[in-house]
């Protein structure tokens, strides 16, 4: 892989750290607001203060039950998905891993369709079903393709991964489709969530409702970035440098089943944005995890709030799935990834 | 003098098959400790054991009187560098970064190196002379550069004793004698203790104190390099017939086919 030489690269970590970090939260920020402030119903930000102060109840009801919510839940989810990539890529070594090539998207869109068809969208102790069942399924997607891809010596066959993520994902649609076949018009259009991903939201509750299976997943995965560089130099290695490895590795599998299935459970799958974002962090930044994953969330969270803006308003009023938008920019950027490292990638 | 590493009825096996088979073994600061032995004897495995990586089925092993499988394993880094035959770079990380991952026992979960860390991986950089290479990527730089830049990766750790499996196998001559020189300074200049398996026959008569060659899992032969290098033991222990002739001080090893 190359970097793009840039005054950033060779500065101590720390330094790196601390500026790309800030960068990225402004840039997120100046995204976010100017999310909040566009759309098919036009609301700046002076109408957003008089619709507060005074009783404009549609202005009111658009912008803080919709807009700014939608806003939030694109900034986890992005940010999710991207924090996750760079995790798997760290696990599986391998730069082409990501929620989505894996099959841990179609996984968890699978386990919440089955939840909420199965009548279990009720809540459990605080947490949604719906929630709990996609964590499942991702995880028990994730071990399978972990286990059919891992070869001797605990290397990963490129292969075998993208292969098992891919027949994994076929399956997977394959019964939602089933499910979709059989449903009512209207059933139909809910489910097309699960096929093409969407952040259409109503309300903060489901915010919250994500936030918890969020957080403390992306809080396990930074707990352990330097563990990750150190598992980049191999098993052996990485056990002779104080790594616990087996630990390491069941943590990241729970944590990214935790926060990308509470995410998808949501959203359905939103493709591409947890393997694009890592892969231009790191020609910028280089590849210290320390930074990436941080970083990781700060531009995956920028950048699916403004493919969202997009999708929403690029033929207003109607807006189309915000997973056409991630995975027409994403899979033309996996394409030149594949030409582009045509040499390196061993099958 | 204290051991830092010493090893009584070492056992391993992977499943069904038996690599190791009663290996005892010692070592003192300031020594270079050579193992021999044809592809499969047990050389990796007994490393594996010696810095922790792998658990002896049973057998003892100790750093410091102190049983390895019951150390933390962040205490038995900052004791024991080990360097592998043939280094995984997954990720191209820079020269200087992958040096500095030498200090990761000493640096906590949230935590950056600091200056002072930086001063040590700066100075192994020095020392193996690979510093002009620092901003580099590893995946950029040759096989040889790589091993110096994992050697100094070990020297961070500020270790007392060093492993290394076949530090100079896939390397040229040049490479293999600056590698073994190195390693040499390092044992007198700081008295770090040194084991290390390898092929070579050649650089092993000059840079060992002691030579342990090892056939099927077993101890065939241990002493000085002169006392074990012998056509008698050379021909057991890779299963050809060798020849090996002393003249003037200097070693002749060639295969009579």
């Amino acid at each position: 892989m190359k970097q793009i030489e840039f005054g950033l690269f060779n500065m101590s970590t720390n330094r790196k750290f601390l500026i790309s970090t800030v960068l990225l939260f402004v840039l997120w920020i100046i995204v976010a607001l100017i999310a909040i402030f566009t759309g098919t119903y036009s609301i700046g930000p002076f109408e957003a203060f008089e619709a507060f102060s005074n009783s404009d109840e549609l202005s009111k009801t658009i912008f803080f039950k919709i807009r700014i919510p939608r806003v939030l839940m694109a900034t986890i989810a992005g940010g999710t998905l991207a924090i996750t990539g760079a995790a798997l890529q760290a696990l599986f070594r391998n730069p082409l891993a990501s929620p989505f090539t894996l099959g841990i998207s179609g996984g968890a869109s699978l386990g919440a369709l089955l939840a909420l068809k199965s009548g279990l969208a009720v809540g459990f102790l605080g947490f949604s079903m719906v929630s709990i069942s996609a964590f499942i399924f991702s995880l028990l997607t994730m071990l399978f393709v972990y286990s059919v891809s891992k070869v001797r010596g605990g290397v990963v066959a490129t292969g075998r991964l993208l292969l098992a993520g891919v027949v994994a994902n076929f399956l997977y649609s394959a019964v939602i489709m089933f499910i979709q076949f059989f449903s009512t018009f209207t059933e139909s259009l809910q489910t097309m969530r699960w096929v093409m991903g969407s952040l259409d939201i109503v309300g903060f509750d489901t915010v919250w409702k994500t936030l918890i299976f969020v957080i403390p997943g992306c809080l396990i995965l930074l707990s352990l970035t330097k563990d990750m560089n150190l598992f980049g130099l191999g098993d052996d290695v990485a056990l002779s440098l104080g790594v616990n490895v087996k630990r390491m590795e069941k943590k990241i599998y729970f944590a990214t089943s935790l926060a990308a299935g509470a995410v998808i459970s949501v959203t359905g799958p939103i493709g591409f944005v947890g393997l694009i974002i890592p892969h231009i962090l790191r020609m910028v930044l280089g590849v210290d995890n320390r930074i990436i994953l941080p970083c990781s969330f700060l531009l995956g969270a920028t950048f699916l709030t403004a493919a969202d803006t997009v999708s929403r308003t690029i033929i207003s009023p109607v807006e189309i799935p915000v997973g056409i938008i991630t995975a027409s920019i994403g899979g033309i950027f996996f394409l030149w990834l594949l030409i582009k490292t045509k040499k390196e990638i061993i099958v | 003098m204290a051991t830092i590493i010493n090893c009584s009825n070492l056992v391993f096996s992977y499943n069904e098959t038996s690599v190791l088979r009663g290996i005892n073994l010692s070592i003192v600061p300031g020594k270079m400790l050579g193992i021999l032995g044809a592809n499969g004897a047990g050389k990796s495995t007994l490393l594996k054991i010696l810095c922790g990586v792998l658990k002896p089925k049973s057998g003892e092993a100790l750093f410091k009187d102190k049983e390895l499988s019951k150390m933390d394993r962040r205490e038995i880094a900052k004791g024991i560098a080990y360097i592998p035959q043939d280094p995984m770079f997954a990720f191209p990380f820079t020269v200087n970064e992958v040096v500095l991952m030498g200090r990761a026992p000493y640096i906590g979960s949230f935590e950056f190196e600091r200056e002072k860390d930086r001063e040590i991986a700066k100075r192994a950089m020095e020392t193996v002379g690979i510093i002009h290479l620092k901003d580099r990527l590893i995946s950029e730089v040759s096989a040889g550069e790589r091993q110096l830049a994992s050697i100094a990766r070990g020297l961070v750790q500020e270790p007392e004793i060093m492993i290394l499996d076949e530090p100079a196998t896939y390397l040229d001559v040049k490479h293999r004698t600056e590698i073994m020189n190195i390693l040499r300074e390092l044992k007198e200049e700081r008295g770090l203790s040194i084991i290390a398996a390898t092929h070579d026959i050649f650089s092993s008569l000059f840079y060992f104190d002691e030579i342990m060659i090892l056939k099927d899992g077993s101890i065939l032969a241990e002493g000085k390099s002169d006392e074990v290098i012998n056509s008698e033991i050379l021909s057991s222990a890779y299963g050809i017939q060798v020849t090996v002739k002393k003249e003037n001080g200097r070693v002749f090893v060639f295969p009579n086919q």
